[in-house]
């Protein structure tokens, strides 16, 4: 068993790199696809030509196309993006900047819509047909439908411009080095709580979906009628032996999720004025500063693959009957 | 995810001399025959397909229902400074005009403006369902049909990179450097959405080629091209169209969200860019009735998809253990 597991491992590094790989042609493709030079907007009119070469070679634009290709791959692979174009600063340190946020959104708006789902899913599944279940499908559907911006807008609407009860964007007030821990902590939770929510609100959906059809699997399972026959009680029918042999496909929707909730930054971090990889993509491409907007967008792409890769260690873990060799 | 179709469409007409156009798409007829009894089963999806032929209608008849033309302004073209001020004007009794729904920041209707934006929600949902199962469905029967072959193996390979592209940034850097165009966005919709479609129909056409049926056609004969289409195409078209409703319901979302960040065509009147002409306006907190419509109307259209996918699919697989 350990060897196909092993093989399979590698097989799925091997797709990571060649993603990373694709993801960073993709990137030079579209740098020269775009109409005039990536340096226009540092060029004035009254330059000689000589300033302009100068800083052409400072971005090295002045090399044939494929050493500045084979340029551009090694440096985009320990993540070297040159200088923005906008504020002339290491786009690395850009990145590195906005990277920890965008982590400490997403990790627990996560764990969140999928503990959540999960339960939800497994108690719809478990109760197949009845008027809660139908109930509890219909509102997931119809909650996963929502724009999530316009969610967004509403909640804030509600609780940070009628109630005032929470602030309405950014992840800290400004000036925070100046607080003590405690406030600080404490501020970093207030801006939390409406983004994870409306994540939450929308999330759900997708775990529980996933969960609800495997239980309909489990359910009738000889297993599950000889705990009951054993005697133990219904809710512990349900989770001890019902869920916990629902979990895995929950497992494997989770590769998706994770990949959904990172596409989604983009949108979550622009509502909510959250200083994140996904704003930083946005913002750079308003501001037609294309070396940032596609590093950012490097940064997620490579992001989603060590995530899916890390996923798959951990379903191998989790389950070693399952045989990856055949593709299943 | 979603088992099986019961039994397979047996065509009956197999061996048969004769091959009129009739004949030809008999097992494509018992296949939606079925699915349609399978379907009208389900409370769910008919409410949806109800939802979605009633927001049909709307755009079909949009200037009939609409109760002005699109370019109508409460106040004209050039209102007065106090006229002006009274905008976006809410709904209320005792107006010179007559809107609904109020009207928004230059004095649009927001009723004819939703009855309008249907039109593209529709377009952009269906153009990018049918688009990925185009796409998706052939890839998936081949891929499955010639399974572990290099055939196979090449487009899996694809849908696995593919697969980890991040894809909203990727639609907008790509709609951004093609320029926002409606074509432009369901293109760059379609390039991700078809990847599920052919992952699905790929596993349903491994299961289906053990089938009796499919070694029938097989000993008898009938090139590949013959069994994929008369054989295994109706047996996962049901599949495809939960797929096809679930990507519709996808690009209605996605749509929205581009319009959100001003990525969308604004020559067009849409709910996406309604929603993003309050928030550039910044009238997002005090005027809720024109807040409220569009996105009612967009939650309202993709749930009916969504429901119709996923009530076939629960209908398909009833679940209980074999």
């Amino acid at each position: 068993m350990a060897r196909i597991t092993g093989r399979y491992l590698l097989n799925r590094l091997l797709v990571s790199v060649v993603t990373v790989y694709v993801l960073a042609t993709l990137l030079f493709v579209l740098l020269h696809a775009m109409p005039g030079s990536p340096i226009d907007s540092l060029i004035g009119p009254s330059m000689s030509t000589e300033q302009i070469e100068n800083i052409e070679a400072r971005f090295g634009l002045d090399q044939p196309l494929w050493i500045q290709y084979v340029q551009f791959i090694t440096s985009v692979t320990v993540f070297d993006f040159g200088f923005s174009v906008q504020t002339l600063e290491p786009v690395r340190q850009r990145l590195i900047d906005r990277l920890i946020p965008t982590l400490v959104l997403f990790a627990p708006a996560f764990m969140i819509q999928y503990s959540l789902g999960s339960v939800i899913g497994t108690y719809l599944g478990w109760n197949r047909g009845s008027k809660l279940d139908f109930t509890g499908f219909t509102a997931g559907l119809f909650m996963y439908s929502i724009p999530f911006f316009w969610l967004a807008w509403i909640l804030l609407g509600v609780f940070s411009y009628e109630l005032g009860w929470f602030p309405s964007g950014s992840m800290v007030p400004p000036y925070t080095t100046s607080f003590d821990w405690l406030t600080a902590v404490v501020e970093l939770l207030l801006h939390m709580t409406i983004p994870v929510l409306s994540l939450a609100l929308v999330g759900w959906a997708g775990p529980m979906l996933v969960m609800r059809t495997t239980m309909q699997d489990v359910v009738d399972a000889d297993y599950v009628d000889f705990a009951r026959a054993q005697g133990y009680d219904e809710p512990t029918v349900m989770t001890r032996f019902g869920a916990r042999n629902a979990l895995i496909p929950v497992v494997t929707q989770a590769i998706i999720g994770i990949a959904f909730m990172i596409d989604g930054s983009v949108i979550v971090e622009t509502v909510f004025s959250w200083p994140g990889i996904g704003q930083l993509l946005v913002n750079a491409i308003f501001s037609k500063d294309l070396p940032t907007a596609l590093a950012a967008f490097y940064t997620l792409g490579v992001m989603i693959v060590v995530l899916r890769f890390f996923t798959d260690v951990v379903y191998t873990l989790l389950d070693p009957r399952i045989e990856f060799g055949g593709e299943a | 995810m979603a088992g099986d179709v019961g039994d397979p469409v047996r065509p009956e007409a197999e061996g048969a001399t004769s091959g009129g156009l009739r004949e030809r798409l008999y097992p494509f007829v018992v296949g939606a025959r079925r699915t349609w009894g399978q379907f009208t089963q389900s409370r769910l999806g008919v409410i949806g397909l109800l939802v979605i032929a009633a927001i049909t209608a709307m755009a079909v008849f949009a200037p009939v229902l609409a109760p002005h033309p699109l370019e109508w302004q409460a106040f004209g073209e050039n209102p007065t400074f106090s006229e002006a001020g009274k905008l976006p004007h809410p709904p209320a009794f005792g107006d010179p005009f007559f809107a609904p729904l109020g009207t928004d920041s230059l004095g649009h209707g927001i009723l004819t403006q939703l009855i309008y934006g249907s039109r593209t929600a529709l377009f952009i949902g269906i153009a990018a369902g049918t688009l990925s199962s185009l796409v998706g469905v052939p890839l998936g029967i081949v891929s499955g049909y010639y399974s572990n072959s290099w055939i196979d193996e090449s487009i899996q390979r694809v849908v696995d990179v593919m697969y980890g592209l991040p894809f909203l940034p990727l639609v907008i850097v790509l709609v951004f450097i093609n320029g926002v165009t409606t074509f432009n966005i369901i293109m760059g919709i379609v390039a991700k959405s078809w990847l599920n479609n052919a992952i699905v129909i790929r596993g349903q056409v491994l299961s289906l080629s053990e089938r009796p049926f499919v070694e029938a056609a097989e000993a008898s004969g009938a090139s590949d091209g013959r069994i994929m289409w008369r054989h295994l195409l109706p047996n996962v078209l049901p599949l495809g169209f939960i797929y096809l409703a679930q990507d519709a319901a996808f690009a209605i979302l996605i749509q929205a969200s581009l319009a959100f960040l001003g990525l969308a065509d604004f020559t067009k009147v849409s709910w996406g860019t309604m929603l993003q002409w309050i928030q550039v306006e910044g009238y997002i907190y005090t005027a809720p009735w024109w807040l409220f419509p569009p996105g009612i109307m967009i939650a309202l259209l993709a749930a009916s998809f969504y429901f119709i996918g996923y009530s076939l699919e629960d209908v398909m697989n009833p679940g209980g253990g074999s």
